[in-house]
């Protein structure tokens, strides 16, 4: 399993992680900022437990990040 | 204009003596990855600020912008004009235009590139001022201003079109700051505000054949010195030009408010007469005791192509050394508690308070008291107070000033 969190608030809405994963990474329209699609929010933090599948494209999407908000751990 | 990239440096740059300042909110400003960035809820307050102290207001929103950042931008615009800041400064057409909808001014950003009076002309469908290129020289700045006049360019206020220069601060290698550098090494663009100032490092070129490396010629050859016309400030305001900018909106404070009161005296010197290379001497001192890369007149003086810089980082003369947090002023006496956090103080000693509504306060130490007895010397983790000439606060950082 793979856990992917974003700390969504300091999100500068480049759009480099839908680049990376567009099926797990969204834009929102309301503030610009980039909503991790299906992860749960708590203290800021929003994560998700996906499929080993998404850990190369969502690594490159934390790798990518200018603002490196986006962690990625492998289980 | 001075730059606002914090309160602390808001109202620096107030009592440093600007008639107007510049600050952006949220993710859509060239500063977005400052570690102080103001947010749509601080809007209200910074505008409060400035009216109270009869400064213009104006709110970068020059990123490039994307579809999906079109919502917010229209947000930033109209609670821009709810509030009552005087302008946005904008590069994206999507701002101008939505900006001209709902009747907020603009003003077009340096990112626009304008470089002559044909361009000045169309952006005066929407803004009344606009900033010009800064790779122009001062003769094309004349001529541009010459022809505003000449062809009665007039912005939608219905007043002659001004035009504002960028006057001191840090130059970066790109033309008009459109630079691909940043977001080529690291998916981090310049261009959205998160420039990771690849040009100010230092390279190497290897000859591909034998590998033969060449450090060329001991230099930073993309890291430009800093811009610096206090020295030729009278050609500036002979050329036409209405508004003056500071860069620097993710400076610190004492950085601030040295630069907007030096250019500020030198304003107001040329304006009585009494403007002189002795005085700029010492602005120039003055200057150099801040964050700089070493100064140059930039494209104005139209000599030469590019200056560069020789080492890293800052070239200041001064640097500050965090020591003590402010906790108490006595009104009375005029007195400030502090207690000790780091290093050591003593008498003689140079600081700088800085604080988010006290602003800047440079002082020399001549006194100071522990449990109201003179000592000659404090020591970390000791309260001690001191005379200081305005009110401090516990939101306040004591910093002394050393040798670099």
């Amino acid at each position: 399993m793979v856990r992917i969190t974003q700390l969504r608030a300091k999100c500068i809405g480049c759009n480099a992680c839908v680049e990376a994963d567009k099926y797990r990474w969204r834009i929102s329209k309301k503030d610009g900022k980039c909503t991790l699609i299906g992860g749960k929010e708590k203290k800021g933090w929003f994560s998700i437990l996906v499929d080993d599948h998404e850990y190369d494209s969502n690594l490159l999407a934390s790798q990518h990040c200018p603002v490196n908000i986006i962690k990625i751990e492998k289980f | 204009m001075a730059p606002a990239g914090s309160f602390e440096s808001l109202h620096a740059a107030i009592q440093g003596g600007a008639n107007s300042i510049y600050f952006g909110v949220e993710q859509l400003n060239m500063r977005t990855k400052s570690t102080h960035n103001f947010i749509l809820d601080d809007l209200s307050e910074i505008v409060r600020i400035c009216k109270e102290n009869r400064l213009k207001s104006y709110l970068t929103l020059n990123t490039i912008l994307y579809d999906h950042d079109i919502a917010l931008m229209k947000r930033i615009v109209d609670v821009s004009k709810e509030t009552g800041v005087s302008a946005v400064i904008a590069s994206d057409h999507a701002v101008m235009n939505y900006a001209k909808k709902i009747g907020q001014p603009v003003h077009i950003s340096t990112q626009c590139n304008i470089t002559n009076i044909d361009s000045v002309e169309f952006y005066a469908n929407f803004a009344d001022v606009m900033v010009l290129s800064r790779e122009l020289s001062l003769l094309q700045v004349e001529s541009i201003n010459k022809e505003i006049k000449r062809r009665e360019i007039i912005g939608p206020s219905g007043n002659l079109v001004q035009t504002e220069i960028f006057g001191h601060g840090a130059l970066c290698m790109a033309v008009s700051g459109k630079c691909y550098l940043s977001l080529h090494s690291n998916f981090s663009s310049a261009n959205r505000g998160a420039c990771v100032q690849n040009c100010r490092k230092s390279y190497i070129v290897t000859d591909k054949d034998t590998g033969y490396e060449l450090e060329v010629d001991n230099e930073y050859i993309m890291s430009a010195k800093d811009l610096c016309t206090i020295d030729f400030l009278n050609k500036i305001i002979e050329s036409g030009v209405s508004v003056l900018k500071i860069e620097g909106r993710g400076r610190s404070a004492d950085y601030v408010n040295i630069t907007t009161s030096c250019y500020r005296e030198a304003i107001d010197s040329i304006q009585e007469g009494s403007y002189s290379s002795e005085k700029v001497t010492v602005w120039k001192e003055r200057l150099a005791t801040v964050f700089n890369r070493g100064f140059w007149d930039g494209y104005y003086l139209g000599k030469l192509m590019g200056e560069w810089n020789d080492s890293y980082g800052s070239k200041a003369t001064t640097r500050k050394v965090y020591v003590a947090k402010g906790r108490k002023y006595y009104e009375e006496a005029k007195v400030g508690e502090f207690l000790m956090e780091a290093q050591d103080l003593k008498m003689g000693d140079k600081i700088c308070i800085t604080g988010p509504t006290t602003g800047v306060i440079f002082t020399k130490i001549e006194e100071l008291r522990i449990d109201n007895m003179p000592v000659i010397q404090v020591k970390k983790g000791t309260e001690f107070t001191f005379v200081v000439p305005k009110k401090i606060r516990p939101s306040d950082k004591l910093y002394k000033i050393v040798e670099a």
